[in-house]
């Protein structure tokens, strides 16, 4: 652009262009002298520059992926097999014995009965559920002298807990504990079923849910349809088994008339 | 350029590290090692290591025989236990404040005779009013498979999810299964011609027979059966074996309806005893007479439970 300005004003301009060119030439010989100097180090100094530039940037991405990785699947694996190439000192596997230990006494709550021991004896808890979903517990607080007694407890009055004891519990301590274990679940599994029923089908129900407190006798009015004119039923449900979680005896009746 | 190769060397070994990490899972030296750290800061223990190890290890002895109580206690055994747990909670929920976590369990040991390997999915939902833990999943192996009368019911348990039903019926399962061969031992040892176990202690049959009257023999068939419910029952029959000339000889009919008068015996006598005098029957020199009464109802369907 400068030589554009130079070229109009022919006298002056003269001396410009050459200066300019002058500056030009100058300018292409410093650079290709630049270029002349150690070339190969030059070359290599970029070369690795660009290289680290990549590794910085490859291990980043690795970086990110592996905490990713960490994260989604935090694998607490407590049942680690000793390995035999591995050096382990006498700690170590103590410690991997205690965390084994430890889960086993944890994983007994699967069983539905697991326990702590305490000063007087053992804390069982027994565990409820219903079809896969898990319930309320229970606990039992026994005292370990003859005869065996129950100290304390938090099972419901209306579940013969009496009667149980009074039959195993001084000579089959297992099938106690299993027995009461068939009566809590039974109890556990109607009362969630009753609770679903008035939760999840309130639309259907024509008023409220009638229910003892051991959930073995309900009664409800329904309606086939939650709209329109469908007649409302009465249904009684008798659960005379109180170890299961179906009912024994069901009575569907319908009062009213039918209009033509 | 020489801090740069430095650094170039520095990244590359980052990388293959990095690598390694992102393919397999935490190697076990790691995980002791994270272990170590954890406990160091629990315990706070002084440098002295023998002294640590030494609360560790009554501590250790001391849990190891609450397991063996509990043991004892449920009448099953835990053998190996792990768990792997996932994070399932998407951002939409933690704005929510739910949080949403699937854990995988696996569960070997065994109850006697029969042993078990679990694999189970819990599903728990925690929302800012309730926390909600869910079977979404469970999975059976059981050892000795000579019970058959366990398959059909373990398949049940894995469908309906129903994890402590498994170990409640497999209890009371096995607590038949011992009382029916203590009893079946008990009258071969007091009757030894008498009685006779096809396939030993743990055998379903018990045959009575006569060794001065061959021909006869009298079948009674023990079978422990756990119904949908996983109620867990008793199911007593008598076969009966008689030569063709006995049966034509018996006007009364009483080989034919003697299954029904066992079961009558059974309900009146309960099972020892109803035993006991079948096997004396045999032995008299006197014809067997199984008096014919009124057929009577087993009002109470379930038999009481096997003593200790």
């Amino acid at each position: 652009m400068e030589l554009a300005n130079t070229l109009s004003q022919d006298g002056e301009s003269r001396g410009g262009v050459l200066a300019h060119l002058e500056r030009l030439e100058t300018q292409v010989s410093r650079s290709r002298k630049k270029m002349e100097e150690p070339q190969s180090a030059q070359a290599e100094e970029s070369a690795l520059g660009t290289r680290i530039h990549e590794l910085r940037r490859l291990r980043d991405k690795l970086r990110a992926e592996v905490k990713q990785h960490q994260a989604s699947v935090k694998a607490s694996t407590t049942n680690v097999e000793p390995d035999q190439t591995l050096e382990i000192t006498e700690q170590e596997s103590l410690k991997r014995k205690w965390e084994n230990v430890k889960a086993i006494l944890q994983a007994y709550r699967f069983t539905g009965i697991s326990g702590k021991l305490t000063s007087r004896g053992v804390c069982v808890c027994i565990s409820t559920a219903f079809e896969g979903n898990l319930l309320d517990s229970y606990f039992v607080d026994l005292v370990m002298r003859k005869p065996l007694q129950i100290h304390h407890h938090s099972i419901p009055v209306f579940i013969p807990l009496e009667e149980i004891s009074a039959k195993y519990l001084q000579t089959n301590i297992q099938h106690f504990l299993f027995t009461l274990c068939e009566y809590l679940n039974a109890y556990s599994g109607r009362k969630y079923q009753a609770d679903r029923l008035q939760s999840d089908f309130e639309a259907f129900l024509a008023g409220p849910l009638q229910r003892n407190s051991l959930c073995n006798l309900l009664s409800f009015t329904y309606k086939a349809e939650p709209e329109g004119q469908s007649f409302p039923f009465c249904a009684r449900l008798l659960y005379k088994d109180l170890t299961t979680t179906l009912p024994t005896d069901v009575t569907v009746t319908y009062q009213g008339s039918i209009f033509f | 350029m020489d801090s740069q190769l430095v650094e170039a060397r520095a990244l590359e070994a980052e990388i293959t590290a990095l690598r390694r990490a992102c393919v397999e899972p935490p190697a076990p030296g790691e995980d002791t090692s994270r272990v170590r750290k954890s406990f160091r800061e629990t315990y706070q223990a002084d440098s002295e290591g023998w002294e640590l190890s030494k609360d560790l290890r009554s501590h250790l002895g001391h849990l190891e025989s609450e397991i063996q109580f509990l043991s004892t206690l449920t009448g099953i055994s835990i053998r190996h236990y792990s768990k792997k747990t996932e994070d399932l909670t998407s951002t939409e929920m933690t704005e929510k404040s739910i949080k949403k976590v699937l854990q995988r369990h696996r569960l070997s040991g065994n109850c006697h005779m029969i042993t078990f390997q679990l694999e189970f999915q819990l599903l728990e939902i925690q929302n800012e009013e309730s926390l909600s833990s869910v079977i979404t999943d469970l999975s059976i192996i059981m050892e000795p498979t000579e019970y058959s009368e366990l398959s059909e019911f373990v398949s049940r348990a894995e469908e309906r999810r129903d994890l402590f039903m498994f170990f409640r019926s497999l209890h009371f399962f096995v607590e038949w299964c011992e009382y029916r061969k203590r009893t079946f031992k008990r009258f071969k040892e007091k009757y030894p011609e008498a009685v006779h176990l096809s396939e030993g202690a743990s055998s379903s049959c018990m045959g009575i027979r006569n060794p001065s009257r061959p021909g006869f023999e009298l079948v009674i068939v023990w079978r422990i059966q756990i119904d949908e419910e996983g109620k867990v029952l008793p199911k007593l029959d008598l076969l009966t074996k008689v030569p063709l000339q006995a049966l034509e000889l018996d006007k009364n009919g009483v080989i034919e309806t003697a299954p029904l008068s066992f079961r009558t015996l059974l309900g009146v006598l309960g099972i020892e005893a109803t035993l006991e005098s079948l096997i004396k029957s045999l032995h008299t020199e006197r014809v067997m007479v199984f008096r014919q009464s009124r057929p009577a109802r087993t009002g109470n369907r379930r038999l009481p439970s096997p003593p200790p």
